[in-house]
């Protein structure tokens, strides 16, 4: 088999400079800034909650001084009697997403393939978007302050922004293919940090007006995303009439497998659902059972180490603006200005680790050392002082050490797991096994909050 | 505000709504003490009398005269506490300012630009603005990427 494979390489790489047209471009760029909306509100929640604890909470003082009037200015939203409990509630509020975002991901992948791509993606950037204005903006508005509101309307928006994720991976896998999955696709996979930063920057500027208008800017934001996507965006080039992707590549899988996805956190999802698109073309995918894709080697081992860095990198992801202005005493907005570097590190890192796993063939090793440097920068960031270049340093170098693992470690499932003999062809297997990473993943992140 | 021989055992309850009170006589009353807070929000009080027994509430320090004579004890001039001698005024957190609140008490209120929960809100946000700009963007986006991209479509 050797010689046609060798013939149909050279097509796929001539072919995908060639049949790159002005609808990929926008295919690409539509698909990066509406999951990057999505990850922007999900950070935008992060980056108030000092705000909204305070908003929460009556004022402070020590004991012994007499409380501040006039009243209502300082002690009438009694919410939480202290700021410990509005943070606990708010880690709380963080699990329950958390949660409803691992069984929404479940759902979404099978909504998706059923219905039409482009109406499921800009349902749940609208949909989500107004739940995230409902929660922030309106509460404020309104005064209306109610924890079991905020637990509903928050169950509700984890769902809903689990359907972002299956639907901008199945088109990118739709339009893209699989021969230029390994450029396009490190590429394409920064759009979570990039969305991240974007969160960021929009929060901490909007910040000073207070919290709620934080909430409205990105509310908004992805409401406008979500309406641009619905009229601008094609899911399959079926839709304009060019040649369905899929039907030549079957025979490059393993070379393709060999190739690094320098995906992002949730990158192991896209083959679950770029395979559920693919299964159309292939003829007879032989599905694995979920408990034999259990049984197969390094799983269970690749889960639990997956559980236990998307763990980290959520607590970091949820926490830091947090911890920064607590324990510094910085204003929140400067806090989220530097929590930026975090992501910064992890986009050199999934890329430089990715490289060099690729280079080197092997990937354990890149993995053990980079975990291993994570622990020690992490101790160091723990120590670092209180002052913010160094601070924003240490960040970035946390960020290079937990994010690239994190990436290798959902390239490193596609690859290997692509590899093995039992599942060879077999790609309902691999998004079996990828969804129980993924899964474990998110729930070891949850029970971590 | 005259309540002077009205036989009032104790500081009526409807007198906190009597705050634009310039000058309050509550002489040849059997009142037995004047409750900590009864005098909150008489900013504009400036001569309080009471039966002799009693205090100048807030204290001495709170007025600039206080005289004693036979059947009453006159208290005049309230002092501004925030400039005055005792050190209640650092206790108003960021971005508010000590003002009176009656006679021996401050209260803080939000510095200018800040407003809002606990003075944390600076500034409005330019919604219409913002608004506005956002949604010519995305008409725009929109209207040129159905033109160039979905025009064509056909629905499966």
């Amino acid at each position: 088999m050797a010689l046609p494979v060798g013939l149909r390489r050279q097509p796929a790489n001539r072919g995908l400079v060639s049949r790159c047209t002005h609808h990929h471009v926008v295919v690409f760029l539509l698909t990066f800034f509406s999951y990057s909306l999505l990850h922007a509100s999900r950070k935008t929640f992060s980056n108030v909650k000092v705000s909204i604890s305070s908003q929460w909470t009556p004022s402070c003082l020590n004991s012994t001084a007499p409380e501040l009037r006039p009243d209502e200015l300082w002690n009438s939203n009694r919410l939480f009697p202290n700021a410990e409990e509005a943070t606990l509630f708010l880690g709380t509020l963080d699990t329950i997403f958390l949660f409803s975002y691992a069984v929404g991901l479940f759902v979404s992948g099978i909504v998706g393939d059923r219905l039409n791509l482009r109406w499921v993606l800009s349902f749940g950037m609208c949909s989500s978007a107004l739940v995230v204005f409902f929660f922030g903006t309106l509460t404020e508005w309104l005064h209306f302050y109610n924890k079991w509101f905020y637990c509903c309307l928050w169950v509700v928006n984890g769902l809903l922004q689990s359907t972002g994720w299956p639907c901008v991976v199945a088109v990118m896998g739709n339009w893209f293919g699989k021969a230029g999955r390994g450029f396009v696709f490190g590429l394409w996979s920064a759009c979570a940090s990039v969305g991240n930063i974007l969160g960021a920057f929009l929060a901490s500027c909007v910040l000073k007006y207070g919290y709620e208008y934080a909430f409205l800017v990105t509310a908004s934001v992805q409401f406008a995303g979500g309406v641009i996507v619905f009229f601008g965006l094609l899911t399959s080039p079926k839709e304009v009439g060019l040649p369905e992707l899929g039907a030549d590549e079957d025979a490059v899988v393993e070379e393709d497998a060999n190739r690094p996805l320098m995906g992002s956190d949730d990158a192991d999802d896209d083959d679950r659902n770029y395979s559920i698109q693919a299964a159309d073309t292939d003829n007879q995918p032989k599905a694995i059972g979920f408990f034999q894709a259990c049984c197969l080697p390094g799983v269970v081992l690749y889960s639990l180490a997956y559980a236990c860095l998307k763990l980290v990198n959520y607590s970091f992801f949820f926490w830091l603006p947090f911890y920064l202005s607590n324990n510094f005493g910085w204003k929140e907005a400067e806090a989220d200005q530097l929590s930026i570097w975090y992501d910064v590190g992890g986009i050199i890192g999934g890329t430089i680790q990715g490289l060099i796993s690729d280079v080197l063939q092997k990937r354990a090793p890149v993995l053990a050392i980079s975990l291993l440097f994570a622990v020690g920068s992490l101790f160091g960031y723990s120590r670092s002082p209180n002052s913010k270049p160094i601070n924003a340093v240490i960040m970035a170098i946390t960020g290079f050490f937990i994010g690239g693992p994190s990436n290798m470690i959902s390239s490193a499932i596609s690859a290997d797991l692509g590899r093995q003999d039992l599942v060879k062809g077999s790609s309902e297997a691999l998004a079996t096994v990828t969804g129980i990473v993924d899964g474990t993943g998110s729930i070891g992140a949850a029970v971590g909050q | 505000l005259d309540l002077s021989n009205c036989s009032l055992h104790s500081v009526p309850p409807e007198l906190a709504e009597a705050t634009a009170a310039i000058v309050l006589d509550l002489t040849e009353n059997p009142l037995t003490t004047l409750p900590n807070g009864s005098f909150l929000g008489f900013t504009h009080l400036q001569l309080l009398a009471v039966p002799p027994a009693l205090e100048c509430p807030g204290g001495s320090d709170a007025w600039q005269e206080v005289t004693v004579d036979g059947s009453s004890r006159r208290c005049q001039g309230q002092k501004n506490p925030c400039n005055g001698s005792t050190d209640l005024a650092w206790l108003c957190p960021e971005n508010s300012a000590c003002a009176p609140d009656g006679p021996g008490f401050i209260q803080c209120l939000c510095d200018n630009p800040f407003h809002g929960y606990k003075c944390l809100r600076e500034g409005t946000f330019p919604v219409l603005l913002f608004g506005g700009i956002l949604g010519t963007a995305t008409i725009s986006l929109s209207l040129l990427l159905w033109g160039t991209q979905r025009r064509k479509a056909k629905t499966p």
